[in-house]
């Protein structure tokens, strides 16, 4: 397991250099850091010591290698934006994500898996029915639209909860469901169709005939043998969160890297660009290494070479 | 025997209890017998935060957090007028020499005292290349700094530079001795001045946490705490305000006017700016080369209606030229051209004007008010006779680089802020700035004379004649002077909302 995760840790930097060389040229061309950088009031020798410090007046291809150069001895750079090392910025607002999108995922995973359990369970009845309309209907909403609706009904109406902004666990409640939202309907039509797959297999049929409550042959023991789907369905999800949080981060105020990273892109700050790059990137492989153990923890049959 | 022993045992669980429980109501009383004195804390809901608390950088939004903190020399009051602030008075000392006479008593968030030392650190600093500072152009005349004594300090200029106490406006006076003691890094997160609010806790993208300063100068805040938050979608910067989590939020949408104001728990505050919305002509490359279309241009727009349906009233029509009405050289004569379609075609038909030419607006999305609206309506109206217009929404980069290289297209929107002095727009329009294609040798030669004398009415005449060229030739479409739109809930008292955008809170008090 040990060789399985180092070998899977040596993707980072391979992605990342070929990502980042990319997103380099990109924001590079399509936009100057003088412009964006340096008032319209901008003086002649402004101009001259911003150019020096961003090697701007080198061709693009050696602007980057001095680039790689400082990243491979630790230095992201100094962000254009805010005067402070690129990777510091970063992982400031890494913890915020990090803490909404692992609040978002026990929730969607809960719910979701409970809720496709019941409609395997109850399946073409009434249960079944309406949680898989509801599934859909979740999947149709706008994360935008659901959003301002809770902040509307639960923080302006209701005052049970804060509107905004990132403080106690009630401030995580919101902004955590609208996630979810997104995750919902998928774990919970995934989970349906696996459940109902597994109460078919033979074992079933045996566990029942044992005298095994129906609960007890549910949870012990066909749940963990149709989980395998949805824990590779989670492990896809995780970068596609990380990333698109950036409308609720928006919304809520959460302090995110979402946020961050769309409001660098537009102001060209290529160090914090490609840093948070790196972070996801991290976060991503981390995540998905976790969760093909946790698929080979749950089991046994699946080895990690 | 058993029985009363039992009885003893249950009586000692009884009173146990009893005990127990006293003892947690007493502690419950206790905790509560002496609470803290009710702290007043103001929270306002900010659209966008700078990136840092870095003093110069030329932005609105960055200047309204650093003015929490900093005073500068002369300060700009809601309406736009100056007023003094760390300089109590100032003469001209000859044409290149201005005396500035500073305020005695006032002390540094860290108690030390406020001295001319600080003032010349402070020009110095904003003068060197290496600081890169935003807001130089405010005072770029200027060649430094002399302390004649510990409250007195002359500031030099490379020429005569009328407006300087009004460019002060903007630079925030830094201490010598923190820099010293700190380097040049820690004052970007940890600002130390001589404002109404202590910094105390600034996490970038989320708030900014002060403490009133019991010392400030002007009289100590009425609230003892500030916090400022970043809420960047308008929709949940109105439900803070309206659920009570924010006291104050800027940057209020027009079309969310309505639903504030029938809330009955806030009401929305609103003045004109200084800043001019226009829309800027090539004047190189045909059709716009032709003075003739520009002017009809103006007459195929109907300003009322936008100013009506889009801005809901708020905000000015400009009068045929780039000032706003209070500002300093503006022209009273001139009047906005009446909206005559009619007269539009009449007069494009006459300059040939080559209708199957499409026309291309290019505009930022919400860098100015309603920006995206507006263009669509213009080009709207223009479509109307028969122009074939359409917009192009770009991004801020992309807006920017274009700017550069003065690659605009055909018509491009932008937003000129004057002040409250003439010179501080009038000079986009000179050769020397850069971002005019517009060339006229008369406008130029009264610029030049306008900032060259300190004899104030000279300098109205000669920017009222410029206003009047601009009115003959059109180089933008003068659309609406945009306002600046706050709300407040119903218990905040003395808010007012700033033409400048910066927010001021030291007289805001709470019920």
């Amino acid at each position: 397991m040990f060789k399985f995760a180092l070998r899977r840790l040596v993707y980072i930097p391979v992605s990342l250099l070929f990502v980042s060389a990319v997103l380099f040229a990109v924001l590079r061309l399509t936009g100057n850091p003088i412009d964006t950088y340096l008032d319209i009031n901008r003086t002649d020798e402004q101009v001259a010591a911003l150019t020096k410090r961003l090697h701007l007046d080198q061709s693009l291809p050696v602007q980057f290698l001095i680039y790689l150069k400082d990243v491979l001895s630790g230095d992201f750079g100094q962000s254009l934006q805010f005067g402070e090392p690129a990777i510091n910025v970063v992982l400031e607002r890494a913890g915020a994500s990090i803490q909404l999108v692992t609040a978002a995922l026990v929730i969607a995973v809960i719910a979701g898996v409970l809720a496709g359990m019941a409609c395997a369970v109850f399946k073409d009845k009434l249960p079944d029915f309406l949680i898989s309309t509801l599934a859909v209907a979740a999947q149709s909403m706008p994360s935008f639209w659901l959003g301002i609706l809770l902040i509307q009904c639960f923080a302006v109406q209701l005052r049970w909860l804060p509107t905004s902004g990132r403080g106690g666990w009630e401030n995580l409640v919101l902004p955590a469901f609208t996630l979810a939202a997104y995750l919902l309907p998928n774990i919970i039509l995934i989970t349906r169709t696996s459940m109902l797959e597994t109460l078919r297999e033979q074992f079933v049929v045996t566990a029942n005939a044992k005298g095994l409550s129906g609960s007890q042959v549910l949870f012990r023991h066909a749940l963990p043998n149709a989980l395998n789907p949805i824990i590779s369905f989670i492990g896809l999800q995780i970068g596609r969160l990380m990333g698109g949080a950036i409308i609720t981060e928006t919304i809520f105020a959460w302090p995110g890297i979402g946020r961050l990273m769309i409001g660098s892109i537009f102001q060209r700050d290529v160090p914090v660009v490609i840093a948070g790059v790196l972070i996801v990137s991290v976060i991503i492989v981390v995540a998905n290494l976790a969760v093909d153990i946790l698929l080979s923890i749950n089991d046994p049959r699946i080895r990690l070479d | 025997m058993a029985e009363q022993q039992l009885d003893i045992a249950a009586n000692r669980r009884v009173s146990g209890r009893v005990a127990c429980s006293l003892a947690v109501v007493l502690g419950v009383l206790i905790m509560n017998a002496a609470p803290a004195a009710q702290q007043k804390v103001l929270t306002v809901g900010a659209a966008t935060f700078p990136s840092s608390l870095q003093t110069g950088v030329a932005s609105f939004t960055s200047e309204s957090l650093i003015l929490q903190t900093y005073d500068p020399l002369v300060m700009r009051d809601n309406e736009g007028n100056f007023i003094p602030a760390l300089a109590e008075s100032w003469e001209a000392k000859g044409d290149t020499v201005w005396r500035f006479h500073l305020r005695k008593g006032v002390k540094w968030h860290d108690g030390r005292e406020f001295t001319a030392e600080d003032v010349k650190f402070t020009i110095d600093r904003v003068i060197d290349p290496q600081t890169a500072y935003g807001y130089l152009g405010r005072i770029g005349q200027v060649s430094g700094a002399t302390v004649v004594d510990p409250y007195t300090v002359d500031i030099s200029t490379k020429a005569v530079f009328p407006i300087l106490s009004k460019g002060l406006a903007d630079i925030a006076i830094e201490a010598k001795h923190y820099y010293d003691e700190v380097g040049v890094e820690v004052p970007k997160r940890k600002p130390m001045g001589t404002g109404p609010f202590i910094a105390v806790n600034w996490i970038p993208g989320d708030r900014y946490e002060l403490t009133a300063n019991k010392n400030y100068w002007r009289g100590a805040p009425k609230v003892d705490k500030l916090v400022i938050r970043q809420i960047p979608e308008a929709a949940t910067r109105v439900a803070a305000l309206i659920s009570g989590e924010v006291q104050i939020i800027e940057e209020v949408p027009v079309d969310v006017i309505a639903e504030i104001e029938s809330s009955k728990r806030a009401k929305v505050i609103s003045i004109p700016t200084s800043a001019a919305m226009v829309l800027t002509y090539d004047t190189r490359r045909p059709p716009f080369d032709n003075p003739k279309v520009r002017e009809a241009l103006d007459y195929a727009i109907d300003k009322d209606t936008i100013l009506n349906e889009i801005l809901k009233g708020k905000g000015e029509i400009l009068q045929g030229q780039l000032l706003t009405a209070r500002t300093f050289g503006h022209n009273p004569n001139i009047k906005a051209r009446p909206f005559d379609p009619v007269k539009a075609k009449r007069l494009l038909k006459e300059a040939n004007f080559d209708f199957s030419r499409p026309v291309v607006i290019m505009t930022q999305s919400g860098k100015y008010v309603s920006d995206v609206d507006i263009s669509n309506a213009v080009a709207g109206m223009l479509r109307n006779v028969d122009i074939q217009a359409n917009v192009s929404v770009v991004e801020s980069a992309v807006y920017l680089k274009q700017w550069s290289a003065l690659e605009m297209g055909p018509i491009y929107m932008v937003g000129w802020y004057s002040l409250n002095d003439a010179d501080f727009a009038t000079i986009w329009y000179t050769e020397a700035a850069k971002r005019s294609v517009w060339k006229n040798a008369e406008y130029e030669k009264l610029f030049v004379e306008a900032r060259s004398t300190n004899d104030q009415a000279a300098r109205d005449k000669a920017y009222q004649r410029m206003m009047e060229i601009m009115h003959a030739e059109n180089p933008s479409m003068f659309l609406f002077g945009i306002p600046s739109v706050y709300a407040a809930s119903n218990k905040v008292k003395n808010f007012g909302a700033a033409a400048d955008k910066i927010l001021r809170l030291d007289a805001v008090s709470i019920d």
